[in-house]
């Protein structure tokens, strides 16, 4: 095998298959076999460190994977200091935040004058007045805008660089809010692009405040409407809890309300366009103690240091630690890699690019036992990218109804804590039928991705070529390899 | 169906109570009467409401004053006998009006509910409470199968959940049918076609993980899409003869004529959907296939923390919401030993916060529903809200732990032996004062 091969057709790939073959007949030549050259490492780093290989990422990593690796991680914190590419006819849900809330104010002030007017004129009748639907055209709209785009990004390294569509996600996962509280889901997309796309290699501390101040997490957690006189503790305890410290670090149900009083008066002003407004006369103004430190009234500025001290608890550097393990190496991580990625996270000050560097250059990203299976999400966005991207409307309409079925609706996972990403939970018998539902109808309509061929195994890649042509295309994403990552 | 054996069940009930105090406290439970067999032939569905739900705002301690005063936006109104207030239950608490469905049940007998239950310990945390709640593995933090997953493995059953890809409850080495929900259970997808299935099936030979799972999920769905294809042609005609009988006397009818008279048979529903079409395609499948003995539901969107409303608004809607699934579920699993328990993470504070809403608290109403419940009234210690009565000042306390109201289920349904309800949920005791839950004459 040489660099110069050509990935686009699977027959010119002996050398990557002769060298799975021999990994897998001998144990010995596994073990001097350098683990980021094989068709298995390329594999790995493509389906971890984005969705899927390409034919042109299958060739790039082919020299190194993980210098590769490496190169994705310089790439991918370039492209999200560049703005997205988003079209033209979606682009209305990503309009600069204060427009955003401006449009969305008229929308409700509309509906509500509607809304007004037929109750005046049923009054008026004696006939019952129709009962219209509510109309949610905007909130649909800005919400049809996020998926469309998310499934667009994960899909085509030409719109997203992969491995930023893949952080992206897994900051949204983390910071998680939900297209299923109706007033949040028109800010979805936004906080998607301009919150967590924005800061997905870049500082943590940046991400907690930008999540903090987004209407989508204000709306979402409730926290805009929590002020001195009335106290909400939702957004205060998940801060705690899921963005930052964890749930067994320590903290009390005292320092859940001193957290809440403290972030009293963050919300917003749709009506002034004001995405965010602290709202001084909401604040409380009095002392407060949150983990042992005193907090006096300083105003927004209080909530901002409180935020920051959580972002920079050595628990939270645990937590984070543990969560990118887990998603990116193995359902169970070594604790020792974890610590590694944690040590990174407190010497850098949270700097996600150089955790993620010593992720990827740490061995255990590349044990073959430390194995992943893909998420109902990964398998749609793999799938997707393997037919070169999202190709119609369809493609989108049918991968949402697969995400939803298969208990992983796109953006609307409805409780704050994020999905998780183990076997334990996707490896559902029935649910890996209905993947293969999606794989076929997907590839009944695509040419057949030869270019996959040199990762399946040998069995499979047999089995595959003894069926009918039409069926192939969809055989590829349906077969057990490429389930996993 | 069930009236002789309710009879039956009332007069044997005072003996069992006197049995029940006349024995001694073990750690667990008492052994049965001399002479007597523990049972194992009930069946048992878990409802999981995630997020939290109001157990004030459903079972309504209407007569306490402190629950109107801490509550002065959310409170449900005193009975009065209409719709607008709480239903009366009895001299202390009602139900939400938009549970309403649910009333018969609570008449019939078949209904009850222990106030103030929950886990040992306060745990604010939803996702970390739930895990507790799901394991019953007391101070496990991973690696332990739920206690659905648990009890199926030693009893030989099987475990069916709706919904969720592998709720915590249900995942463990017992093998487990899991179906998705709404609609899509119905369908066999690409499995409906022979080439595509047995070329899938060949992909998937292979003696791994994978490999097995797929076999026995399309063996699986294979069988449960086709009973529930059946079952919905079945009762879309039950509906038309049911329409037609009304119309017999008349001319021949227009098939729009027809289609509006089988709406009106069906007393203006349509197919049931959401937690009620769920509901129905757990309760088919639990009956089609006897080896279906445990049955999971969940249903979210409790985390009622902003603006909940009262007697309507989003907790009514979701009430009400839960209420027709149970009804539904009820009504077709009614086996005289299959039980249905609604249960949650924990309850929410007393107190209304700043937002006209509730944040995390302690004790919750857990429900009970089924023939072997001693129901039509309630069970366990009570205590008002008055503020020296309350948790952290804030929540109700729990005067039950929720495992000792499992314990006493299923020794019923399962003939758990005081060695299997230890192994089941380790650290938990059995609750004495309890023991009426259970009608006697089921034990």
């Amino acid at each position: 095998m040489r660099p110069t091969t050509r990935p686009q057709k699977g027959h010119q790939w002996p050398g990557i298959i002769a060298i799975i073959c021999a990994a897998l007949a001998s144990p010995q030549a596994q073990a001097q076999t350098p683990p980021d050259t094989s068709a298995a490492a390329i594999w790995r780093a493509t389906s971890r460190l984005g969705y899927a290989p390409t034919p042109a990422s299958a060739q790039a990593a082919q020299k190194s994977a993980e210098t590769w690796g490496l190169q994705q991680i310089d790439e991918a914190h370039a492209a999200s200091q560049t703005p997205p590419k988003i079209s033209p006819d979606l682009a209305a849900f990503n309009a600069p935040i204060n427009e955003l809330a401006r449009n969305y104010h008229a929308y409700t002030e509309e509906r509500k004058a509607r809304r007004q007017e037929r109750t005046n004129s049923a009054m008026s009748s004696t006939e019952m007045a129709p009962s219209e639907p509510a109309d949610d055209s905007f909130r649909r709209e800005m919400l049809r805008g996020a998926n469309t785009w998310h499934l667009t990004a994960c899909s085509d390294p030409a719109t997203e660089q992969p491995l930023l569509a893949k952080m992206t996600e897994f900051w949204f996962n983390h910071f998680n809010v939900s297209a299923t509280k109706g007033n949040t889901r028109p800010f979805v997309g936004h906080y998607l692009v301009n919150a967590m796309r924005s800061n997905a290699l870049g500082k943590f501390e940046d991400l907690v405040l930008a999540s903090a101040h987004h209407p989508a997490m204000l709306l979402y957690l409730d926290q805009a409407q929590s002020s001195a006189r009335g106290l909400n503790e939702n957004y205060a305890r998940e801060l705690m809890e899921l963005h930052t410290l964890g749930v067994g670090a320590g903290y009390t149900q005292t320092d859940v309300r001193e957290l809440a009083r403290i972030l009293t008066g963050w919300t917003m002003r749709f009506s002034q366009g004001e995405a965010f407004y602290f709202a001084a006369k909401r604040h409380d103004t009095g002392e407060k103690q949150l983990l042992g430190q005193t907090f006096t009234n300083a105003g927004e500025a209080e909530g901002i240091a409180a935020i920051r001290m959580l972002a920079h608890h050595p628990a939270t550097a645990q937590r984070i630690a543990k969560r990118l393990a887990t998603t990116f190496v193995s359902d169970q991580p070594n604790p020792a890699l974890v610590k590694k990625l944690a040590t990174t996270f407190e010497r850098t000050q949270g700097d996600i690019r150089a955790v993620m560097q010593t992720l990827v250059q740490s061995p255990d990203f590349w044990l073959s036992e430390n194995t992943l299976l893909k998420t109902p999400l990964d398998f749609a966005c793999s799938a997707l990218a393997a037919q070169g991207g999202v190709k119609n409307e369809r493609d989108i309409k049918q991968t949402l109804t697969f995400l939803s079925q298969a208990g992983q609706p796109l953006h609307a996972w409805a409780t704050p804590d994020g999905y998780k990403t183990d076997a334990a939970t996707w490896l559902a018998p029935e649910a890996l039928t209905r993947r293969a539902d999606h794989a076929l109808a997907l590839g009944s309509r695509m040419p057949e991705p030869t270019y996959l061929h040199p990762f399946l195994s040998t069995t499979s890649r047999e089995r595959i070529e003894h069926e009918a042509p039409k069926l192939r295309s969809g055989l590829v994403l349906a077969s057990p390899d490429f389930m996993r990552k | 169906m069930h009236t002789p054996y309710f009879s039956r069940r009332l007069f044997l009930n005072t003996l069992g109570t006197g049995i029940a105090l006349a024995t001694s406290s073990r750690v667990w439970a008492q052994p049965g009467p001399a002479g007597s067999k523990a049972k194992n032939q009930g069946r048992l569905v878990v409802v999981f409401l995630r997020g939290a739900y109001d157990g004030l705002s459903a079972f309504i301690p209407y007569a306490d004053p402190y629950y109107h005063q801490l509550r002065p936006n959310i409170a449900i109104a005193t009975p009065d006998g209409t719709t607008n207030t709480a239903l009366k239950l009895d001299a202390t608490f009602g139900m939400h009006p938009a549970m309403a469905p649910l009333l018969p049940l609570w008449q019939q007998g078949c209904l009850s509910f222990i106030p103030a239950a929950g886990l040992p310990q306060p745990n604010r945390s939803h996702f970390d409470a739930q895990y507790q709640m799901e394991i019953a593995h007391a101070g496990k933090t991973n690696g332990v199968p739920g206690w659905l997953n648990k009890l199926a493995g030693t009893h030989k059953t099987t475990a069916i959940g709706v919904g969720e890809a592998n709720p915590n409850i249900l995942s463990g080495p017992a093998k487990v049918k899991l179906i998705p929900r709404g609609q899509a259970a119905e369908r066999t997808g690409v499995l409906a076609d022979p080439n595509a299935r047995q070329a899938l099936m060949d992909l998937y030979a292979g003696n791994d993980a994978l490999g097995a799972a797929f076999h026995q999920g399309a063996n699986s769905r294979m069988q449960s899409a086709q009973e529930l294809a059946t079952e919905k042609t079945e009762s879309n005609k039950r509906r038309s003869m049911a329409a037609q009988q009304e119309h017999k006397d008349d001319t021949p009818m227009s098939a729009q004529a027809f289609a509006t008279e089988m709406k009106a048979a069906n007393n203006g529903a349509t197919d049931p959907i959401g937690l009620q079409l769920d509901a129905h395609h757990l309760s088919t499948l639990m009956h089609n296939d006897p080896q279906l003995r445990l049955g999971f539901l969940s249903a979210g969107g409790w985390d009622t923390h902003a603006n909940q409303g009262n007697i309507t608004g989003t907790l009514a809607n979701n009430l009400g919401n839960l209420a027709r699934g149970i009804a539904q579920l009820r009504q077709e699993f009614n086996a005289p030993d299959d039980t249905i328990v609604v249960m949650s993470e924990f309850g929410r504070t007393t107190a209304e916060n700043g937002t006209k809403g509730t944040d995390h608290g302690f004790g919750n109403a857990i429900w009970l529903i089924g023939n072997p419940i001693n129901g039509g009234k309630w069970h366990g210690q009570w205590t008002d809200l008055t503020p020296g009565n309350l948790n952290d000042n804030r929540d109700l306390p729990v005067h039950h732990d929720y495992r000792s109201v499992l314990a006493q289920v299923l020794r019923h349904t399962f003939g758990l032996t005081d060695t299997a309800l230890a192994n089941l949920m380790p650290g938990a005791q059995w609750d004495k004062r309890l023991n009426n839950l259970i009608r006697s004459s089921s034990i």
